[in-house]
C-alpha cells in the first residue's frame, strides 16, 4: 500500500550573471495526493517534465520530499527511513546496472544488502534467472550485454527480494515490443502476487492493458485521479490517447 | 558496518576490472621509480661519457709555449693558432672555433718582471662544458705560473696557507641523506596517490552518473552516509595502494638497480627500515582518506569525466606547493607546521627518514590528519545528499 498526502518537492537552482547571483525555486511537485492499493496497478500519467520522476523518487527513498507525507506499507518513508526500502522494488528503463559486475555478482550485491539468507537468496536467484533465461549469459558482464539481456537482470535484481510494493519508471522506455512484453508479463505477475504496483508511462496502450487506478500528472500538479473504468466512462474524445492530450491541454 | 563492507567490496570488485585504474593504480606506481632511477642514471652517464669524448676546438694567439703544451696534453683539443686577433665573436658563431684565448704581446716580459698580465677569453656563455674544460685548463695554467714564482722568490709555501680546515662530522649519514632527499621522496608518492584517489573519485561518482547507475545505488536500503564513507574508503585505498607500491618500487629499485654506489645504498636502507616505512604508512592512511574526500566533494556536482577532472585537477597546486616547500631548506617540521596539511607529511617523513623526527610532534600530525580527514569526508557527504547536485 503506498499513501500519498500533499506530496510537494521543490528544487532551487542558483544562477550567476557577473557578480550577482540568482536563485530560482520551482515546484517539481506540488502538493499531490493519492493512495496506490495491493493487487491493484496504478498508472501515474504524464508528458515528460510533468513530476512522474521525481514522484516516483520519492515514493523510492531516493530523494526527500519537501513537504507530505509518503507512506510504504505502513511506514513513513518521509523520516528518512532506509530500512523501508527492503520493500520496494524500483525498476527504470534505463537499467540502472553496474556494466562491471556479471548478472551472478549484480543479484549476490543486491540479495546480500537487503540481508536475504544465503539459502534463500541462492534459491530466489536460480528461479528468476531459469524464469527470465538469464542462465546462458549469467556469467557475462553487463556492459557487454544486449539492452534486452540488460532489462531481464533488471528485473530480476527487483524482484530478488519479493519486494511488497512495485514501482516502474517508464519501464519500457526504448526497449524493442518483445522486451517490453516480459516488463509487462512482469507488471501483470506482481498484481496476480497481491503486491503494490505504481507504473509511469506516456504509452496509452500500456496504459490500456495494465492499469487500475490512475492519475494524470501535470507541471508538479495531480489534474485526474480515479479508477481506468471511470476515466474510460467520462472519456470525450475517440480514444485514450486523445482524451489524454485534450486532459493536459485543458489544465 | 556489514553494509559498508558489501559496498566496499562491490566498488573495488568494479574499479580493478577496469584497465585504466590497473594502469594507473598498481603497474604505473611499481614501475616509476624504478624507472626514473635507471632513467636518471643511464642519462647522467650518457651525458658524461659525452662530454669527455668531445673535442674543443681552441683558437690561440700569442700563446706561450708552455700553456700551448698544457693545452695539447689533452688530445681532445684542437688548437688553432692564430698570428694576430680575429674576429672571434664570428669565428665561434660559425664554429671554427668554440673559443679562443688571446695572450698580450708582452707576456713572457711581464711573466718573467713577476707582474700581473691580461689574458683575453672569447666565449659563447651557453656552450657550459666547452668553457668548464678551458676555464680548468686555465686555473691549472695559473696554479702553475704561482707555484714557479713562490719557488722562484725562495718564500716556504706553508707561509701562504695560514690555516688547514678539519671538518668533523658529527651527524650520521642516515641524517644527512634522509633531510637532502627525504623531501622529495613524499612528492612522489604524494602525487600518485592522489592520481590514484582522483581517478577512482572521479569514476566512483561522476562515473556512476555517465553510466546512469547513481539512481540504483541511491535506492538500496542503506543510508546515503554508508554509501559515501564506501566510496571514500575504495578511493582512498585506491590511492594508498600506489603509493605504497611507490615505495615498493623505490626499495626495488635501489637494491637492483646497478650504478647506485654501495654507500648510498646502505644509507637508504638503513633509513627505508620497518619502523621508518611503518610510521610513514600510518601517516598516509588519513591522508589518502581527506584527498578522497576532498575529491568527492569537488566531483560531486559533475556530470561528465572531463567536467570532474577540471573540477578536481587545480586542486593540484594546494599540493604541490607544500610539496615544494617541504623540500626547501630551512623549512623545518615545527609546532606550526605540524599542523598544514601535506606540508606536515612532506617535513614530516623528512624527519622519520633522518631519524629525527619527535614523537610528539608526529602524534599531533596524525590526529591532524584524521581531523581533517574527518572534515573532508563530512563535506563531501554534504556534497553527496545534495539533490540538485547527485541527480543533476
Amino acid at each position: 500500500m503506498i499513501h500519498i498526502e500533499n506530496l510537494t518537492k521543490s528544487f532551487t537552482t542558483t544562477t550567476k550573471k557577473g557578480f550577482k547571483k540568482k536563485t530560482t525555486t520551482v515546484n517539481a511537485v506540488d502538493n499531490i495526493s493519492f493512495d496506490c492499493k495491493p493487487g491493484r496497478i496504478f498508472s501515474l500519467l504524464g508528458p515528460n517534465g510533468a513530476g512522474k520522476t521525481t514522484t516516483l523518487r520519492m515514493i523510492a527513498g531516493i530523494i526527500n520530499p519537501t513537504s507530505g507525507t509518503v507512506i510504504v506499507d505502513q511506514a513513513n518513508l518521509s523520516e528518512g527511513n532506509d530500512e523501508i526500502k527492503k520493500r520496494i522494488g524500483f525498476l527504470t528503463g534505463s537499467t540502472g546496472l553496474y556494466e562491471r559486475l556479471n548478472p551472478d555478482e549484480t543479484i549476490d550485491f543486491f540479495g546480500k544488502i537487503y540481508h536475504i539468507p544465503e539459502a534463500e537468496l541462492n534459491e530466489r536467484k536460480e528461479y528468476l534467472f531459469e524464469k527470465l533465461g538469464i542462465n546462458d549469459f549469467r556469467k557475462k558482464r553487463v556492459g557487454q550485454m544486449s539492452t534486452g539481456m540488460k532489462q531481464k537482470v533488471s528485473i530480476a535484481r527487483t524482484l530478488i527480494h519479493d519486494p511488497e510494493v512495485l514501482i516502474f519508471d517508464e519501464p519500457t522506455s526504448g526497449l524493442d515490443v518483445i522486451t517490453a512484453d516480459s516488463i509487462i508479463d512482469l507488471i501483470r505477475e506482481s498484481k496476480e502476487n497481491n503486491k503494490t504496483v505504481i507504473f509511469s508511462s506516456h504509452i496509452m496502450s500500456e496504459v490500456d492493458l495494465l492499469c487500475d487506478d490512475l492519475a494524470i500528472i501535470n507541471k508538479g500538479a495531480i489534474i485526474y485521479n480515479d479508477t481506468f473504468d471511470n476515466f474510460k466512462d467520462e472519456m470525450k474524445a475517440e480514444n485514450l490517447t486523445q482524451e489524454f492530450i485534450n486532459r493536459v491541454k485543458e489544465a | 558496518m556489514r553494509d559498508l563492507f558489501i559496498i566496499i567490496k562491490k566498488e573495488l570488485t568494479e574499479l580493478l576490472r577496469d584497465k585504466k585504474t590497473i594502469i594507473n593504480s598498481i603497474v604505473l606506481p611499481t614501475l616509476l621509480i624504478p624507472i626514473l632511477i635507471f632513467g636518471s642514471i643511464k642519462v647522467t652517464q650518457m651525458i658524461s661519457d659525452n662530454e669527455q669524448q668531445k673535442t674543443i676546438k681552441i683558437g690561440l694567439v700569442n700563446a706561450p709555449q708552455d700553456f700551448k703544451d698544457l693545452v695539447a696534453k689533452d688530445t681532445l683539443n684542437i688548437i688553432t693558432t692564430y698570428t694576430d686577433v680575429q674576429d672571434f665573436k664570428d669565428l665561434i658563431s660559425k664554429d671554427s672555433v668554440q673559443t679562443a684565448l688571446v695572450f698580450p704581446i708582452d707576456w713572457a716580459t711581464k711573466m718573467d718582471s713577476l707582474s700581473s698580465s691580461e689574458v683575453q677569453i672569447f666565449r659563447n656563455g651557453s656552450k657550459e662544458s666547452v668553457n668548464r674544460r678551458v676555464s680548468k685548463m686555465i686555473e691549472t695554467y695559473s696554479a702553475n705560473i704561482k707555484e714557479q714564482r713562490i719557488s722562484q722568490l725562495n718564500f716556504p709555501m706553508e707561509k701562504l696557507i695560514p690555516f688547514h680546515e678539519d671538518y668533523v662530522e658529527v651527524g650520521e649519514q642516515k641524517e644527512l641523506i634522509g633531510k637532502r632527499i627525504g623531501g622529495f621522496i613524499p612528492y612522489l608518492f604524494i602525487l600518485t596517490m592522489w592520481g590514484g584517489c582522483l581517478l577512482a573519485g572521479i569514476d566512483l561518482v561522476t562515473g556512476e552518473k555517465e553510466r546512469k547507475t547513481i539512481e540504483t545505488t541511491l535506492s538500496l536500503p542503506i543510508s546515503k552516509f554508508t554509501v559515501l564513507l564506501g566510496k571514500a574508503i575504495v578511493a582512498s585505498i585506491l590511492g594508498f595502494v600506489p603509493a605504497v607500491l611507490n615505495l615498493f618500487g623505490l626499495i626495488m629499485g635501489l637494491k637492483f638497480i646497478p650504478g647506485i654506489p654501495d654507500s648510498f645504498k646502505l644509507v637508504i636502507n638503513e633509513m627505508l627500515n620497518f619502523q621508518s616505512i611503518s610510521l610513514i604508512l600510518l601517516l598516509l592512511i588519513p591522508f589518502s582518506l581527506f584527498l578522497s574526500g576532498l575529491i568527492i566533494s569537488l566531483v560531486a556536482s559533475a556530470t561528465s569525466f572531463k567536467e570532474a577532472q577540471s573540477k578536481a585537477t587545480p586542486i593540484i597546486m594546494l599540493i604541490i606547493i607544500p610539496l615544494v616547500l617541504a623540500m626547501m631548506p630551512g623549512i623545518e617540521l615545527s609546532w606550526t607546521t605540524v599542523l598544514i596539511p601535506v606540508l606536515n607529511i612532506g617535513l614530516g617523513v623528512k624527519e622519520i627518514m633522518a631519524g629525527t623526527i619527535d614523537m610528539m610532534q608526529y602524534v599531533t600530525i596524525l590526529i591532524s590528519l584524521i581531523a581533517f580527514a574527518m572534515g573532508a569526508i563530512y563535506f563531501s557527504y554534504k556534497k553527496f545528499s545534495d539533490e540538485n547536485a547527485i541527480l543533476k
